[in-house]
Order: structure tokens, then sequence, then C-alpha cells
């Protein structure tokens, strides 16, 4: 059967002849209808089925995205349970798992299709830049607490994967258009072209624009440094069953984003980032197991505006970085009981800049893991990851002579750690489930963290901001009991979940640092390891729908922090290290939804407590605490579905105040959109 | 695409439900059905019980089961012919389940498939399904490789292996 498809800027056709493709990589939509449930391999690179993962996993399908009338990917995760969500301009905010959250945050791990996209700098996410249009989610998979087992570096306080459609599996071809207070415009296109079982290619193409928040209590001069936010993304992503076994796959995207954010210094800004992202693999089911090798190379451009240095005459912070990941993997399984998956990869994150870092800081990481998953007995089973991560760090360029360091002591810089998961699921009764795993996650310290070179009397008249090659890594230690019982009476499900968590080695920016001298006795504010903290908590949720139509949730998360660091113990605020009062400690969310013929309806509502956050005050001579008051923000969706293709939508996003104070930042705008979406 | 006929649970050992997951579960044999093969569902010569339950399974299917794009069409097949009848895969309708089924499906190069999980576990049949509370689907190792059948390896991931 031939079908048209139809796209806002590029026409391709679409066919679909024949049986079912071959199953060769996961067959998402094959699977979630075999078992009614989603099905990740985001926990242990094993396909598993939600309930079954040895992990705390929340799955976000394409029906809650939609549901949810959000137009980023941040207002999606705002109602997820343990998530701390610090919207910073449209499209964009600060977003920490179970704690630990803070201005560019780098304790998250994001990924689409497995591809990493967060920024090397800082570690953060540019949530507007990832190249993927809402449309094109089959869905969100969000895992609490450390898996570096599996992923490596970084992903310590959680993994956010990104699953978008399969261009050989999933015929998918629609266009969305947005319009809305506060200046809001977008519009997004993806389309699907199949030549049979054989090849697809998707392709998507989106962007937005708005007005920036108001002024609310920001500094005249902390205002103007903010402009107003826009993107642009475009991704293609292809498959090719070149026989039944062997499925080639490469994707290709670029983007353009301007967006307002605060630096980790608390310093209010603006940046720019054209970003391109190039990968290529295959997978294949072999006789020795599932084999996948893959290699991608990102890289953005980033300019960064701020209204000081324009002042002074001082030309904006520019920045290169680039990724290149090369990775192979086997999944096998060995007999009946027993899965086993061995992968290696090699990583190379860059970043040069002649006004951060005064040269170029990169490290190369080589990595083994190994992961073995034993079926015990039919309800018992256990899974161990294993990690070794190795790296080197180098440096070209001239450092600040007040830093006392030397590039020799860059390139001599060396550090391999080990990770783990563990994780026992136990299948009680057919609606009872316990799961216990352990975990032991690093995360490495930025580039910046490592390299950064600021001199005196560019924020600070007299003291320099330097990284340093000797900073630890921080260790994340995590344990968990989680609970889950389905509750069939009322068509719901309980999940709960406790745990422990201790972070040792805490990374502290250059510009949350204490003040220390260099070995040539200058004044400095250096990267440093300030200490430990540890946090416990509570996640108590019961989710449930109805044949009827209706479907609801609540929610309620407690995380409490404590610090054990020399920061901020005198009358001077000396850093913005202060996890245990940087998260609201308390979280409440509900919903409630229904669908009946042509109509859906959602109503949510979110509740925190109060928590602090940091900026620089007018004079950027010191920082400054912002105590942040308890809020709640509550949105709503309306949806008619004109015709089998074409659907109108109604939502308010924060619809209970007009301007809400969410950080140190300006104050979130309420936010009205009508959106037309277009599927065929 | 064919229709399945709903009746009362009590009418055939397998529910609608139980029949729709096993289409789906087919559709991950390596390499996937034809369109248009045989679903075998065999039952003991001699035992009206059996016969009863085969028929009261073939009236749930109607014209075809969807497996992927494909559909397989029914037919009420006596275990001792099974080696004739040319099945991609063999549903055991009550009483069928033995030795006798084991070795004609096996030397058919056909998918057996049941709701009796302890003939899995016995290894009398290859596959085993349930659909309620959970669908859960039991495959027996030895048996699935003794009839040259594959599935993908993800699939395998994901269910119960013995």
């Amino acid at each position: 059967m031939n079908k048209p498809l139809l796209l806002l800027f590029v026409a391709l056709p679409a066919w679909n002849f024949g049986d079912s493709a071959r199953a060769q990589s996961i067959d998402y939509g094959a699977s979630e209808l075999l078992f009614g449930e989603p099905v990740t391999a985001s926990v242990t690179g094993k396909p598993q089925r939600a309930a079954d993962a040895p992990a705390n996993i929340e799955i976000i399908t394409q029906d809650d995205i939609r549901r949810s009338g959000a137009t980023s990917i941040p207002e999606i995760l705002q109602f997820i349970p343990g998530i701390d969500v610090r919207q910073t301009s449209t499209g964009n905010a600060d977003v920490g798992i179970r704690g630990y959250n803070q201005s560019s945050n780098p304790h998250l791990m994001v990924l689409v299709d497995g591809r990493q996209v967060y920024m090397v700098d800082y570690g953060r996410i540019i949530w507007s830049a990832i190249p993927v249009q809402l449309d094109e989610i089959r869905q969100i998979e969000v895992i609490k607490g450390p898996n570096s087992a599996l992923y490596g570096f970084n992903a310590v306080s959680g993994v956010i994967n990104i699953i978008t459609y399969d261009p050989l599996k999933d015929h998918l071809n629609s266009a969305t258009v947005r319009a809305g207070t506060g200046g809001y415009l977008s519009g997004s296109a993806v389309g699907t072209g199949q030549i049979g079982d054989t090849a697809g290619l998707r392709l998507s193409l989106g962007g937005f624009r708005a007005n920036d928040y108001p002024q609310g209590n920001l500094s005249a001069g902390d205002h103007q440094a903010r402009e107003a936010p826009f993107t642009g993304t475009f991704n293609a992503d292809g498959r090719w069953q070149v026989t039944p076994n062997v499925e080639v796959f490469a994707d290709s995207s670029v983007g353009d984003t301007r967006l307002p954010d605060q630096a980790p210094p608390g310093v209010f800004q603006t940046e720019t980032l054209v970003g391109t992202s190039l990968r290529a693999g295959l997978r294949a089911d072999t006789a020795l197991g599932l084999f996948s090798l893959s290699g991608y190379r990102s890289d953005a451009r980033v300019s960064i505006y701020d209204i000081g240095l324009a002042a002074r005459g001082a030309v904006a912070l520019g920045e290169y970085q680039t990724t290149y990941v090369f990775e192979a993997s086997d999944l096998m399984k060995l007999g009946a009981d027993h899965s086993i998956r061995f992968g290696v990869e090699y990583r190379r994150n860059a970043d040069q800049s002649g006004s951060l870092i005064l040269g170029s800081i990169s490290n190369d990481i080589y990595s083994a893991s190994l992961m073995w998953d034993w079926q015990m007995t039919p309800t018992l089973s256990l899974t161990n990851a294993v990690r070794v991560d190795h790296l080197l760090l180098h440096f070209t360029g001239a450092l600040l002579p007040t830093s006392g360091l030397t590039n020799a002591a860059y390139n001599a810089t060396t550090l391999t750690e080990p990770s783990f998961n563990s994780g026992l699921v136990w299948k009680m009764t057919d609606e009872d489930t316990l799961r216990l795993s352990l975990a032991r996650g690093v995360q490495l310290p930025t580039l910046l963290e490592y390299a950064l070179q600021i001199p005196a009397g560019f924020y600070n008249p007299l003291v320099s901001y330097a990284g340093r090659p000797d900073i630890a890594p921080s260790i994340v230690w995590n344990a968990e009991v989680d609970y889950d019982r389905g509750l069939p009476a009322i068509a719901s499900v309980l999940r709960t979940a406790l745990f422990v968590q201790r972070i040792d080695d805490i990374n502290s920016w250059p510009f949350g640092a204490p003040l220390s001298f260099s070995l040539v006795h200058a004044p400095v504010f250096f990267s440093d390891n300030v200490g430990y903290s540890t946090a416990a908590g509570v996640e108590l949720e019961l989710k449930g729908h109805s044949e009827s139509g209706f479907r609801w949730n609540a929610s309620y998360a407690l995380v409490s922090t404590t610090d054990h660091t020399p920061l901020d113990q005198g009358p001077v605020l000396t850093g913005t290290v202060d996890y245990a009062h940087s998260t609201p400690d308390h979280v409440l969310i509900g919903g409630v939804g229904y669908t009946r013929d042509k109509w859906e309806l959602d109503l949510r509502a979110r509740w925190q407590s109060s928590y602090l956050d940091f900026r620089l005050n007018p004079a950027r001579r010191a920082l400054q605490a912002v105590n942040i008051d308890n809020y709640i923000t509550m949105n709503a969706r309306i949806g008619y579905r004109v015709t089998d293709n074409l659907t109108v939508a109604l939502s308010a996003q924060q619809f209970n105040q007009s301007q809400l104070v969410e950080s140190a930042g300006p104050p979130v705008q309420r936010q009205i959109i009508l959106s037309v979406s277009v599927h065929l | 695409m064919p229709a399945l006929v709903t009746r009362p649970a009590n009418a055939a050992s397998l529910s609608a439900k139980d029949l729709q997951v096993l289409g789906r579960a087919v559709a991950f044999l390596q390499p996937p059905p034809a369109s248009g093969g045989v679903l075998g569902i065999a039952y003991l010569a001699g035992n009206p019980a059996s016969l009863a339950d085969a028929e009261a399974i073939a009236a749930l299917i109607g014209g075809g089961l969807r497996v992927g794009n494909g559909t397989l069409r029914p037919k009420l097949v006596e275990v001792g012919s099974l080696a004739a009848a040319d099945c991609t895969v063999v549903i055991a309708a009550s009483g069928a389940n033995g030795s006798a089924l084991s070795i004609a499906s096996r030397d058919a190069h056909a998918l057996c498939v049941t709701t009796e999980l302890a003939a899995v576990e016995a290894g009398l049949c290859a596959m085993g399904l349930k659909s309620e509370p959970r669908v859960e689907i039991l495959l027996n190792h030895a048996a699935v490789a003794a009839t040259g059948i594959e599935f993908a390896t993800a699939f395998r991931m994901m269910i119960h292996e013995i």
C-alpha cells in the first residue's frame, strides 16, 4: 500500500510491503504490544520489561507526553516523582534527580537513543538544543540513582534516555504548530519513509521562539544580559536491514539555539550554540549473541554574552566542544538462566576556548564493562554489572601564572575508577515485586573544573579562578529498596522506594570554592573537593487508569540531605555547594485525566517546599543566597480529535499564577498554548 | 484483518487474549512465519473433550490468527497426522499434550504452544503462555532447539526460559 508522505520542508514517499522486519534491535512497538507494558534496555543493556528491570525506572510514554500539554522535555519531567526541575527560560531548566540539583547540574546523564547529549564544559544539559521533536519520542526512560556501570562517568544521580520511534518499523508522519502567550511560537514536522522492511529514514525538523521571562527581582544589568530564546534543530535517522540478521544505522543532526541562562557563579548571560552530531553503527544477531558496534562525533560552538563583559569592552566568551565515542558490545544468553554483556568504549571529550581555558582541555577515557544477569528462579533474578574507566588528561595552552600549575601536571594526570550496579528482583506474587539495589557511581570533574582559567580583574579585581588537574572525582554510593504492588481492585499500581546515598569528594566550581593560595602565593579560587554529603529519601506513588477512560496519579517524594563541607560556615557565603538546602525536601504531585470519545482532559499539580538558590549580588563581588518559597504549579490540557488525523489542543502551564519564582533567576511566566497537530 | 470471535472464557482452553499474545510472540520467530501458513490445533484422537476444545479454539480464531503483518490459517489436526499437516505453529488443545505431540511437532519443525505450563516444564511442548494477570511466556530451551526453531535474541531476553 502506497502512502503519500507530507513534510513541511522535505517530501519522501513511504511504502510498506511484506512481513514485519526481523527483530535485530529491540522492536519496542511489537514488544510493548506483546507484554502490555513498555520495554527498555536502558537499565542493564539487556532488553527487559520495565517491571523486571533491577532499578527504579519510570517510563513516560508518547501518550503521557501528549496529555501533558508540555512544549519541552523539562516540563514533562517535573511531574515525575523524585525529579526536581528549575526552569531557567522557555524550553530550558536545571534538572536533578533525588536532590543535588544546581545551576548547570553535571550529575544527570541524558541520552537520545543511547547517544549522550550533555555539554562537556560544565557537564550540563541544554534541553532546547537536543535535536528531537516531542512527536518523534516513543518514550522517555528515567532511571533514578547511579548507573555508571553501564554508562560510565557522570551517570550518578540518574539517567534519562530519550527513545525515538524506529524509522524501519514505525510509520510516523506528523506536523504540529503551537502558538501562545509570552510570544511563544513553535513548529515541528516528522516524516518517515520506508522501503518495505528493508530500509527506513525519519527526518524531523522543529523549533520555537519566545519572549524571555520578565525581570522580576533581577538587577537591570542582569535582565539586560538575557536575550529572548529560540531554537531550530534538524535530525535524520536511518536504518537498513542489510541481511535478516544485520542492521546498519546512522543518524545526524544540526541545531542552532539561543538561550538566556545562569552560569554556575550566578552570572546571568545569554548563550548561542550551534551543534552537530553524526553517528553510524551496526547491530547483528549472531550465534554469539547481539553484537553492536557504533561510533559518533558531536560538537558545539558556544558563544556567551555577558553584560559585564560588554561593559568592560571584552568580547563574548567562546568555546568549541567536541566528543568522540566508539563502542562495541555483545549481549548473549547462556543457557536458559544467564545473560551476559561485554562492552568496550573509547571516549574523547574536548573543550577549546581562548577565553575560558586559554587553550584546550581534553580527556581520553578507555572503558570496559561486564553485565551478568542470572534468573535464579522463575521469580528471583540477580543482576551485577561492573565497569572500569581509565582516563588520561591533556592540556595545551597558556595557564594562568597565578595558578602555579604547569602543562606537565595536566598531561601527567590519569585516573582509573571502577563502578558497579547490583540489583535483586523478587516477584513475590503476581502483584508484588521487591527490588534491592546497590551502586557505586563516579562523577568526573567537568572539563572546566579541570581547566578553567579566569584571570584577576575579569570577575574579581584581585583573585583569579582556576581549575586543577588533581581534583578527585566524586564517588557516589546508593542503596535502595523498592516495593511495587498491583492493586487490581482499583486498577492501580503502588510504587514505593527508600534510598540512602553518599557522595564523597564533592566537586566544587572555582566560583563556588573557598579562597586559597597557589604555589606562587597568589589568591585563587580553585576547583576543589569540598567534603562529602549524605542523603536519604522516600518516594511513594499511586497510579492507575480505568477502562472507562479515567486516569490518576498521586505521589510524594522526600529527600533529606546533610552536607559535611567546610563551606558556608562563617558570615560570608563561600560556595554554592549547599545541597542540604539547595533542593526542596518535599514534593507532592497529583493528576487526573479523562478520555471520552474525541475529548481528552488532563489536570496536574505539583507542590514543592522551599529551598535555597544562589546568584551574584549586583556588584558582582560576592555570592548571595536567595530563598525560594514553597510554591504550587498547576497545568491543564484539553484536546479534541477533530478527525483521525487532526487534533486541536489548548494547554495552560502554571495557570494558577501569572508569575512564579522557581529560582534565583527571573520568575516563570504562565503560558497558554494552542496547538494543532496533523498525523498521517 | 481477520477478527477474533469473542466467546465465554470457559468455552476454550485458550482465551481471546491468549491467542492475541500467541500471535504477537510468534512474530518474533526467526524467520517470522510466512503469511498464509498453517496454524495447527492439535487434538487427541478418540478424546471427545480434546476435539471439542480444539473446535472451540478454532472458532475463537475465526478466519485466521494475526502474526505480524500476516495471518496463519487455523486447521484442526489429529496429533497422529501432524507430520503431514505442514504446520508452522501448533496449539495443543486440552488432552493433546504428551510425548506423541512432542515428537510430532519436533519432527514437523512446528512450534508447539500450550497454556499448560507443566507440559513445557516437562519438555513436552516448546512454549507456554498465559495472559492474565500478566503476560508470561515460558520457553523450554531444549524443546525449542530440538524443533530447529529460533527466536530473536532480544525476545529471549524478555521471557523465561527453562
